[in-house]
């Protein structure tokens, strides 16, 4: 296999996925690009950490009741599962359909709302506004709960065509209020109650009681309404028809799916072909999301240099990234709640996103602060010599080298098999010098992972994820 | 939705509420139940990690009376515990409590006081991985199961290392990751062996005698069974973790839970929410994507969830731990 190859398919996992580990990138590599984009397209088992392992060690992700277990939970899920785009494209949605712990205090509906996405997410996007608009952490997030056939709440209304699906500028205020009546009538099940306990921040008596979508046709608006053009008496599930036949959703959808996967802007000729393509699919698909990411995936921009590192990546990339790479949280581990805290230092706790608006990503990402903590923490995990991927990483120096390795080599070896990546010649030499100190004669002893030389290859593989590069995907 | 019960072991009562603090009356993810001295009830509150600080031990009686608790903190010094799986008392009276984080058993009085602790880490004879159920028998032994070592040891009631038997693997007398533990009058022991979905019946010298689980079909199929029991007509329950319920040989438990002395006191004190409970219906349809025994259970609140351990007293009274809705259900076990 070519470098050129293990690069492209590093780019496409790093995208696609959360990076992959040197054995997963050959694996794919016997396959191919186009049918390890299939493969990924057509999730099957995803072989997480199992279900049964997490709830018998962690009560908190057993019974789900607050938000840094269910946010473990999920974490646990990410790291482990053989489905990376799966996981992945449940956090894009999470991010765009941005539902928050702050106001629910129910952190298992947020999770059965993540596990909506991930039943749906690739699926057909119609199907997908219409479960979303039946989820319960989304109706009490955007108050359509309080959205009554004689007194409507345009919340939930206006945020399904500004930030869900056809963005500002494509329909008018009356259109906000015609589509806000079309979805009166889609609650609660027992709303008072769940009002009464919202409102005290009931757990008693046996924790949370689940919420339920209800739809009361006593209290929806059975009127004509007049919604984007079209006329009739229109109830939710007509407003999504019309909204997914719409232009503007299609370029909504197709350009926030190239941003979350190929370019953090879009400022160029390039950019505006690949979208083109991927509306195109989108209709000619009837709404199909694989089809949207198919056509990215194998896009001649893509695959093109302009494309790769072209994102800063995302907190949770970073953190479930380097946890993959590293080899961690293969098993239940105690302190597993503080890769949740971790991904909150960083900027995005998962299940906590600041506003409907979702989290501002691009180099908004990063500020002196979070950037610490990055460093910091895949400093911890790839310093730790007894981690799987760490071993995995030393035992193919050791192979491909020899025990006795010099130190260029070292530095080379680590920067292809963390990555791969490239750095500039500056960085290069500084990690050079660096290793250099512990070495003999420029040599390093990496026959045990407690020798002097592999623990410097744990560290040199800490000091790279420090690096600019490391932070881009 | 319709919940069945076709229960030939009445229902009669639920203990517990939710305590979301850090003491006092009610439950945070209780994992074990015993009882003690005057029939008292002693409930193990493994604490949720936001939490763990508090871990304890409850203390109330049938009328659910509150009556005290002991703890030392979260910790491996001493006293404290870490990730507490079971406990059960000895003829002295003592209570003693498994730790599958410390490796240890802790050693308390009844009224809660530290005494010692034995165990260590390891594989060898005396030491445990992960120990978590324990029971005692007739003769006074000590058994606790060890659940990475995939064995069961046995013990004198000072600790002393008796005998072992087990090792990982799916065939008679192997185990995967063992979790509960009892014995029934003749000082037969049962396993549940949790992640081969089965319980294995063992003579007093741990000579494999039968197996309850993975060869029964149908709705008897266990799921990662967690706690077992036996009454004194040699019924056997088992916590059917995996699947929310609890099988006895051969009816089926889902739970039905109704409102505790402790619960009906809050909504007493808090009229206008026991007013709209009153007219909700709590026992909803569920959409596709939540349709397992989990989710099932997780928004039924009548059913178990997280059955994780049981206990049976000189009554015959089946005590089933919820450690995901902090409470118990109490059955009148068949007679």
């Amino acid at each position: 296999m070519s470098t050129q190859d293990v690069t492209l398919m590093a780019h496409l996992m790093r995208r696609a996925g959360f990076s992959a580990t040197r054995s997963e990138l050959e694996k794919f590599l016997d396959k191919g690009y186009e049918q390890t984009v299939e493969d990924l397209l057509s999730p099957g088992d995803p072989g997480n950490m199992p279900d049964d392992l997490i709830r018998r060690y962690h009560v908190e992700q057993s019974e789900l009741r607050e938000l840094s277990g269910a946010g473990a939970y999920w974490l646990y899920r990410m790291i482990t599962t053989n489905n990376p785009l799966e996981e992945k494209l449940t956090l894009f949605w999470h991010g765009l359909f941005a539902t928050g712990y702050a106001k629910l205090n129910q952190a298992r509906a947020l999770l059965n709302q993540i596990d909506m996405f991930r039943s749906y997410g690739l699926g057909n996007f119609k199907d997908l506004l219409i479960n979303l608009s039946q989820d319960p952490a989304m109706i009490i997030w955007l108050d359509n709960n309080d959205n009554h056939k004689d007194a409507i709440n345009e919340n939930y209304g206006r945020e399904l065509l500004e930030l869900f699906s056809m963005g500002i500028g494509n329909y008018t205020e009356d259109d906000v209020k015609e589509c806000a009546r079309a979805f009166t009538g889609w609650t609660l099940k027992n709303a008072e109650y769940m009002a009464m306990r919202a409102g005290k921040d009931s757990i008693w008596p046996y924790g949370r009681i689940a919420w339920h979508y209800e739809y009361r046709n006593d209290d929806h608006d059975e009127g004509k309404k007049t919604f984007l053009g079209h006329e009739g008496n229109f109830n939710g599930e007509d407003i999504i028809q019309i909204i997914v036949d719409q232009q503007a959703t299609a370029k909504f959808v197709a350009t926030r799916l190239f941003q979350f996967f190929a370019s953090d802007d879009v400022d160029s000729e390039s950019h505006d072909q690949v979208i083109s393509e991927m509306m195109d699919a989108y209709f000619d698909s009837g709404y199909e999301i694989k089809s949207v990411l198919r056509t990215l995936f194998n896009s001649d921009y893509f695959k093109s240099d302009e494309c790769m590192y072209s994102r800063v990546k995302g907190p949770v990339e970073s953190v479930v990234g380097t946890a993959r790479l590293a080899g961690s949280y293969q098993l239940p581990q105690m302190d597993v709640d503080k890769l949740w805290f971790q991904t909150m230092f960083m900027g995005q706790g998962v299940l906590a996103p600041p506003t409907v608006e979702g989290w501002h990503e691009g180099v908004e990402w990063i500020d002196s602060g979070s950037l610490v903590e990055r460093v910091n923490y895949a400093a911890k995990e790839f310093g730790d010599t007894t981690k799987s991927g760490v071993r995995d990483i030393i035992s193919r120096l050791s192979d491909t080298y020899s025990e006795q390795i010099n130190v260029p080599d070292l530095v080379d070896g680590c920067l292809d098999l963390i990555g791969p990546i490239q750095v500039g010649d500056h960085t290069r030499n500084s990690l050079i010098d660096f290793v250099s100190e512990f070495s003999d004669n420029n040599v390093l002893d990496i026959s045990s992972f407690d020798s002097k030389g592999s623990k410097c290859v744990a560290q040199t593989l800490g000091l790279i994820a420090s690096t600019r590069e490391y932070q881009l995907a | 939705m319709t919940i069945h019960n076709e229960l030939s072991i009445p229902y009669l009562k639920t203990i517990g509420i939710v305590n979301n603090g850090f003491n006092g009356r009610g439950f945070q993810n209780p994992h074990s139940l015993t009882i003690g001295p005057d029939q008292k009830i002693y409930v193990l509150n493994r604490c949720d990690v936001a939490r763990r600080k508090a871990i304890r031990i409850g203390v109330m009686n049938y009328d659910e009376d509150y009556l005290y608790e002991f703890g030392y903190g979260f910790g491996s010094e001493d006293a404290q515990l870490a990730l507490a799986v079971d406990m059960v008392f000895d003829s002295a009276q003592r209570i003693h409590v498994t730790d599958e984080f410390n490796n240890r058993v802790n050693v308390y009085s009844e009224t809660g006081e530290y005494l010692t602790k034995w165990g260590e880490s390891g594989s060898g004879e005396g030491q445990f991985d992960g120990p978590s159920g324990i029971t005692t028998n007739s003769q006074d032994e000590m058994i606790v199961v060890d659940q990475r070592n995939n064995r069961v040891q046995k013990y004198s009631m000072d600790g002393q290392f008796v005998f072992q038997w087990g090792q990982l693997g799916s065939g008679e007398g192997q185990f995967n990751l063992p979790w509960g533990v009892c014995v029934d009058g003749a000082d037969n022991v049962y396993v549940a062996d949790w992640r081969n979905d089965r319980v294995q019946k063992f003579d007093n010298s741990g000579n494999y005698l039968m197996s309850i689980g993975s060869s029964v079909t149908g709705d008897s199929k266990l799921l990662r069974p967690s706690s077992v029991a036996v009454d004194s007509l040699g019924n056997i329950y088992v916590a059917d973790w995996g699947n929310e319920r609890v099988q006895v040989f051969l009816n089926t438990l889902r739970g039905q839970a109704t409102l505790s002395k402790w619960a009906k006191e809050y909504f007493e004190a808090n009229p206008e929410e026991k007013e709209t409970r009153e007219i909700s219906d709590l026992t909803p349809d569920l959409p596709e994507h939540l349709n397992s025994p989990y989710h099932v259970s997780s928004q039924t609140e009548s059913y178990f969830w997280g059955p994780v351990s049981l206990c049976i007293d000189a009554d015959d009274k089946l005590y089933v731990v919820e450690t995901n809705r902090h409470r118990v259900q109490i059955f009148q076990g068949a007679k």
